[in-house]
């Protein structure tokens, strides 16, 4: 199994020595290997999940350390969106992300991650099936403040400079203004924009705007944080940049759900992949489960095997 | 350097929402920000524009033109161009901030926060509201103190003036919620609420007019606004202070009602 940040090392004795796999596993640790590892350091809680009993239905809990059960992070069930033209763009969708979890969903274009992504932050309607957020409805407020979200496009207020942005923002989700002041300072420092805070979007270079973006999604310290591909059409540099900032955050507790059309990038950061295809999750592993199933030496060759059998598996149907 | 300085310390998802500043109050401040950074366009060229008619009309002309009912004409017209610019700017302003945050999809950075519907409809439309009322405010001292006209029933003004503000900062909403274009938003102001201004009796008074016109123009909603304003300042209108009233009232409900559904059901602002 191939180890990135979390080696096996860190993962405590009783796991490197296969405990955890010795008795049943809860569906969601089955379906997600990698979903062990979000059990920070804690072999007790792993075993602990490793004796519940087998369940017929996905938990909506994760089990922590001392028998105590955290929610999902998020928990997608039986999702459709179809939209005002008729168009089914997710259809039945379930979906589960444990609290601490990095994950990748991959899909090409129109596979449904942005309405998923849109439902789940309350952007889109969903016509069926239920969304919750650390077991919260996801449209309640609890949800909401939870969450955030660096959209695919650059979507920021172009009559307010980058101290503003950053710092009304903090304001939606409840924040004072001595506090919203002083993460934002916090946030343009580590991002490298506080030569810049008093300028608008608009004078910014793409780049900078993309940071910007990122900056935002991070203000009010997001449990769940949501990337919709945050680094289309931005350079290698700002790339590597902006896989670092994931990283860290990662490794601070913040649960990633990400997508990206770089397949590369999924495989480098995140601890399970989803293929998502026409509304429907088609497979989900770490990339190396994701190699082994689908006998690919990469995850590019993964990708394009999924595609055409769930392609072909829907021609098949129709 | 920290994992992101000042990230450590995750929120609980079972602790309860609390908010140190209300969110609503942010965004009331953002939007009155937004339009006072562009004072120029948003407060001092409408006053301009209004004070050239006052001008025109009222002073250059006004001695040739008869006064109605016993009012100089330069003090007739006030009324009308002070409502006419309130309720201008309440709209204007929100129709282009909320038609402009849904364009560039800045609005779900308000629409996925923890703000609640009505809290995301009342914030969107305080910013016309306050820039309407401003406008009002500075257009009525300079008016005073070139034509010299009063304030006859303050009530019925601060009234009048309430319900315009709401109903035309949230019609302005609304707008901005349905406009997918800029000709849309124009097509709005300048071939619907402006002749509708100028057909609504702000230059002239409706019993001058024959009676199938008078009867046209009381199906005007513009009309009753000009009407109570008139009240206001002037003390005597072409229909009773209540009538006025009743029917801005009506207008302030109706708007209000249909833009709390476009909020409460996220109809056109969440697919």
């Amino acid at each position: 199994m191939r180890e990135r940040r979390h080696g096996l090392a860190q993962l405590g004795p009783s796991l490197q020595r296969g405990e955890v796999t010795t008795g049943p596993i809860p569906l969601y640790m089955r379906s997600s290997p990698a979903a062990a590892y979000s059990v920070r350091g804690s072999a007790r809680r792993a075993r602990a999940a490793a004796v519940a009993p087998l369940a017929v239905t996905v938990p909506d809990t994760v089990p922590a350390s001392g028998g105590v059960r955290r929610p999902l992070a998020l928990a997608v069930r039986s999702f459709t969106k179809t939209y005002a033209d008729g168009f089914t763009a997710v259809e039945d969708l379930d979906l589960e992300v444990p609290d601490g979890a990095f994950l990748g969903l991959l899909g090409p274009n129109g596979a449904g991650k942005t309405t998923l992504i849109g439902a789940v932050c309350n952007l889109v309607r969903p016509t069926a099936g239920r969304i919750e957020v650390f077991g919260h409805r996801h449209d309640t407020r609890e949800a909401r403040r939870l969450v955030g979200l660096a959209e695919q496009d650059i979507n920021l207020d172009r009559f307010l400079n980058v101290d503003e942005v950053l710092v009304y923002h903090a304001g939606f989700f409840g924040m004072g203004r001595a506090r919203a002041r002083r993460r934002a300072a916090e946030l343009m420092d580590v991002f490298d924009l506080s030569a810049k805070a008093k300028v608008r979007p608009g004078a910014l270079s793409g780049g900078m705007r993309r940071r910007l973006l990122f900056a935002r999604a991070l203000m009010h310290e997001p449990r769940l944080l949501i990337l919709d591909e945050p680094t289309a059409g931005v350079d290698v540099e700002l790339r590597a940049e902006l896989w670092e900032y994931t990283r860290r955050l990662h490794g601070g507790g913040t649960t990633v759900l990400l997508t990206t059309h770089y397949l590369e990038e999924a495989e480098a950061l995140c601890e399970e992949i989803a293929l998502i295809r026409g509304g429907r999750i088609i497979a989900r592993d770490s990339a190396a489960g994701l190699r082994a199933k689908y006998g690919a030496a990469d995850i590019a060759e993964v990708y394009l095997r999924a595609m055409s059998e769930a392609a072909l598996s829907g021609e098949v149907a129709a | 350097m920290s994992i992101i300085a000042g990230h450590d310390g995750l929120a609980d998802p079972a602790a309860p929402y609390v908010e140190e500043r209300r969110g609503l109050l942010w965004l009331c401040e953002r939007e009155i920000v937004r339009f006072l950074k562009l004072w120029m366009q948003t407060l001092v060229a409408p006053v301009v524009s209004s004070l050239l008619f006052i001008i025109v009309f009222g002073l250059a002309l006004g001695d040739r033109i008869a006064g109605i009912g016993g009012i100089p004409y330069k003090q007739f017209i006030v009324p009308g161009l002070v409502v006419q610019a309130v309720l201008t700017a309440a709209f204007s302003n929100n129709a282009s901030t909320v038609m402009q945050a849904r364009m560039d999809r800045f609005i779900n950075d308000v629409l996925s926060s923890p703000l609640r519907w009505w809290e995301v409809n009342i914030g969107l439309a305080i910013g016309g509201l306050v820039r309407g009322l401003l406008t009002g405010l500075i257009l009525l001292v300079v008016a005073v103190v070139l034509t010299g006209v009063g304030v006859a029933q303050p009530l019925v003004l601060v009234t009048a003036t309430v319900l315009v503000l709401i109903a035309f900062a949230q019609a302005g909403v609304i707008t901005g919620i349905y406009a997918n274009s800029w000709d849309a938003m124009a097509f709005i102001t300048q071939l619907v609420i402006l002749p509708l201004s100028f057909l609504g009796g702000t230059f002239y008074s409706i019993s001058r007019l024959p009676d199938a016109w008078q009867a046209v123009s009381h199906a005007n909603p513009i009309f009753y606004l000009v009407q109570a304003y008139r009240i206001g300042f002037l003390g005597h209108g072409d229909v009773p202070a209540w009538v006025a009233l009743l029917v801005l009232a009506g207008l302030a409900a109706g708007m209000s009602a249909w833009a709390a559904w476009l909020f409460r059901t996220g109809h056109r602002l969440k697919p």
